[in-house]
């Protein structure tokens, strides 16, 4: 029985389109007191367009994971490959990440901090101002905050930030989107709706999206697979696939598949010291 | 430790451009004499009786301004802090005070003391409340208001609340207050006695300059300079023992 | 606790009490309640800027003119040097610490020094009002690069910024506010620095016209170049503000609460 779900398995691996490939990533940092062993042995593969999400305790150095997926951080031993390629640098073209703060500057409206990563292209890229706004102001409506372009970031409510910047994620066009707990300022029921939105937003795109998050809840809702990362240093010790339909639903929450699931991920990260 | 050891170095590398560089000519010594000369200056002015004498005075208007300032700006500071209309009234001239230059006041001090004791305090004791004021308005409300909730919901008197959660919570930034209005004072002391005395180390600085003495000018500087970064340091020390708790 | 409603709004009680001023600076003296000599009226103080205006307004464009050049010192070399210190962490370590030990130093004891260096003409008030303003503006310019939200920079390069889209498009922005605070406190610093060094020993300067009146006791005329002091610093610091406002919108939002910490306030003795 297992072997053949096993195969089945593989089957599908091979079918699907890998966007993310990390094999045998090891970090190790120098801290105060020596070095510290920040992630170890971590391999993991992302279908294209899916949506998987990493949960563990704090200080796992599932940030760190991320900001090596993003090209922010160089990354010790083993390889990150995206879409074939490693990520050395930043590359915006391929991948897009949205912060934990909404980290928008505040010195530019909603919509400017839209057109941001645009901008920097400059020179580089043949589209227009105009073409640029254009993008921009869909953006600004696939989030849903038509009509608030011209407000600045702190006349803005917290969620409403983070739509702005998810819209900002999301106006490159990346194929990737990677998402440091996003949602974890706001309060619990914003973060539900915002949950929600992402959800829309992500069945329109079909994005992959890599998603770190604290929320058990958050991370069931969400996801197609969840990662369990445990305590430092930081490694994949369970790997549960969300086999709930989508769209996903409010009253999804109620069901048992959906306790069972949340519970089998607690008590994973309650093992963890 | 290896950063005290590089600011100990620049320090030595100051002083010692100090002490050569006039030494070799490459300086001109009539204008800035070596170290080693201003420091023996120093020593021998030490000696003076007419320096102790200037020192005795100028400590004595610093200290008597500093004892009329500090409880009367801080009244003054508690009542806008803890009176929410004062305090929307007044905070916003006291910005506008703080960008007058309030030297410009000395003459009309002037014609009320005379040149005298009584004025050299008078004036330092007027630029050092509005600094007082302004920082113990801002110490009372950097209290928190959940400490107040918290001790009144366990039925603390109002002794109590003062003594045991404004006075606690209040205390790195009343030494800070202290420090910054005693460097005020310092200054208004030694403003008022280059501007017009008789008496004071502030009006042998202003006439050692005019005379062109540049060793002993220097060697009044150095003093001046030694105690007041002396004094600012004890309390910076007592500071930062009162607020290990801060983060 | 609520404003009770029979308390006039504060902007009314202020302007109330500046028209009180005025009208006991002109009563006090007019009933005799202080001799002239104490306070002349306020009408005397105005006739005599009206009278002696040439004299006022060449006074005033000398005091402009050092003012200007002790600004360029402090604002641009304070902030300069600010952002340099506050920026990279380990000069950060090693000279802010001596730099707030120094602040405790009254610099006016220097300004002898700089009669005795550059004479008693515009240059030793520039450089005596340029360097008392200098350590503020370069404090509170470290202390307020120190502010800006790293994540900032990282959010820039995870879009593809280079270096200097970073630093052109996220570092200058974010640090404008700091930068306008800079120029308010070094106006109005170098203001102060240049007036009461024009008090000590000058032989031109509005602060001159203090002292000089002061010691052939023409009252009136102290106090017509006071009041010219006076609107000078107070305009200078309404500009200042107002230009703020205007350029900085978004104010404080977004810095990290750091910057609300009262060792980040330089206030400046004079």
């Amino acid at each position: 029985m297992q072997h053949v779900a096993n195969l089945a398995r593989r089957e599908e691996a091979r079918q699907e389109q890998v966007a993310i490939e990390v094999a045998n990533l090891s970090h190790v940092y120098a801290g105060a007191q020596g070095a510290v062993p920040a992630l170890e042995d971590i391999s993991m593969r992302v279908g294209a367009g899916r949506f998987v999400v990493i949960v563990g305790p704090s200080g796992c150095g599932k940030t760190s994971l991320l900001m090596m997926l993003a090209g922010l951080r160089s990354q010790g031993q083993g390889t990150i490959l995206c879409h074939g390629r490693p990520i050395p640098d930043p590359d915006p073209q391929r991948v897009g990440v949205i912060f934990q703060e909404a980290s928008l500057y505040p010195w530019l409206t909603a919509l400017d901090n839209i057109e941001f990563p645009l901008s920097l292209r400059g020179a580089r890229d043949r589209e227009t101002r105009e073409e640029r706004r254009e993008r921009a102001e869909a953006m600004l409506k696939l989030v849903g905050l038509e009509g608030f372009g011209e407000r600045y970031p702190h006349e803005l409510s917290g969620g409403m930030k983070q739509r702005v910047s998810i819209a900002r994620g999301l106006v490159q066009d990346p194929p990737v989107l990677l998402m440091d707990e996003p949602f974890a300022a706001l309060d619990e029921q914003t973060r539900m709706t915002m949950g929600h939105e992402l959800l829309r937003i992500w069945s329109t795109t079909s994005k992959t999206v890599v998603f770190i998050t604290h929320s058990l809840t958050e991370a069931v809702y969400l996801a197609d697979e969840v990662l369990v990362m445990s305590a430092r240093p930081g490694r994949i010790i369970d790997r549960i696939p969300v086999a709930l339909p989508r769209p996903r639903s409010y009253e999804m929450m109620a069901t048992d598949v959906f306790g069972q699931l949340r519970e089998r991920i607690w008590q994973q990260i309650r093992k963890t010291p | 430790m290896k950063i005290v050891v590089a600011r100990l170095a620049l320090l030595a590398l100051v002083l010692a451009a100090w002490e050569l560089l006039p030494r070799h000519q490459i300086v001109n010594p009539l204008l800035l004499p070596p170290l080693g000369d201003v420091l023996g200056m120093l020593g021998e002015l030490l000696q003076r009786p007419q320096v102790h004498l200037a020192i005795g005075v100028t400590a004595a208007e610093v200290v008597v301004a500093f004892v009329i300032a500090v409880p009367l700006g801080a009244a003054l500071g508690v009542l806008i802090a803890e009176n929410e209309y004062l305090g929307d009234v007044f905070k916003p001239v006291l910005f506008y005070v703080f960008s007058i230059p309030k030297s410009i006041f000395l003459p009309m001090f002037i014609l009320v003391f005379g040149i005298s004791f009584a004025q050299k305090v008078a004036y330092a004791a007027f630029t050092t409340t509005f600094v007082v004021m302004l920082s113990a308005a801002a110490a009372v409300e950097s209290v928190k208001q959940d400490y107040l909730l918290v001790a009144r919901s366990y039925g603390a008197t109002r002794t109590q609340i003062l003594l045991r959660v404004y006075v606690p919570s209040m205390m790195p930034l009343l030494l800070e207050a202290l420090r910054i209005s005693m460097i005020f004072n310092f200054t208004a002391v030694m403003i008022a006695e280059m501007y017009a005395s008789r008496a004071g180390i502030g009006h042998l600085i202003a006439g050692w300059g005019e005379n062109f003495q540049m060793r002993q000018l220097f060697a009044g500087v150095i003093l001046l300079a030694a105690v007041a970064i002396l004094f600012n340091e004890t309390v910076r020390t007592l500071e930062a023992r009162c607020s290990t708790w801060r983060t | 606790m609520r404003r009770s409603l029979t308390l006039p709004a504060p902007a009314t009680v202020r302007r109330g009490m500046l028209v009180a001023v005025l009208l006991l600076w002109e009563l006090v003296p007019r009933t005799g309640l202080l001799p002239e000599l104490f306070l002349p009226a306020l009408s005397s103080t105005l006739a005599v800027l009206y009278e002696d205006w040439r004299i006022y307004s060449a006074a005033l464009l000398v005091t402009l003119y050092e003012v200007a050049l002790a600004m360029v010192i402090a604002c641009g070399g304070g902030i300069v040097a600010g952002a340099v210190v506050g920026g990279i962490a380990r000069l950060r370590d090693l000279l802010l610490p001596v730099f707030s030990s120094l602040y405790a130093v009254p610099i006016v004891i220097l300004y002898p020094v700089f009669t005795a260096w550059f004479g008693v003409g515009p240059e030793s008030k520039i450089a005596f009002a340029g360097i008392y303003a200098f350590f503020p503006v370069m404090l509170s310019t470290a202390a307020g690069i120190r502010t800006i939200d790293p994540q900032f920079i990282v959010a820039a390069r995870s879009m593809g910024a280079t270096l200097t889209q970073q630093v052109t498009r996220v570092i200058i922005p974010a640090s404008l506010p700091t930068v306008f605070a800079g120029l308010r406190l070094g106006g109005a610093l170098a203001i102060i620095g240049v007036v009461v060094s024009e008090m000590l020993t000058a032989a031109a300067g509005i602060g001159y016209l203090v002292t000089l009146n002061r010691t052939i006791l023409d009252s009136p005329r102290v106090f017509a170049a006071l009041l010219m002091i006076l609107i000078l610093s107070v305009a200078y610091y309404m500009l200042a503000r107002a230009i703020e406002r205007r350029m900085v919108v978004w104010q404080s939002a977004g810095r990290s609460p750091k910057a609300a910490r009262p060792e980040n306030a330089v206030v400046v003795p004079a």
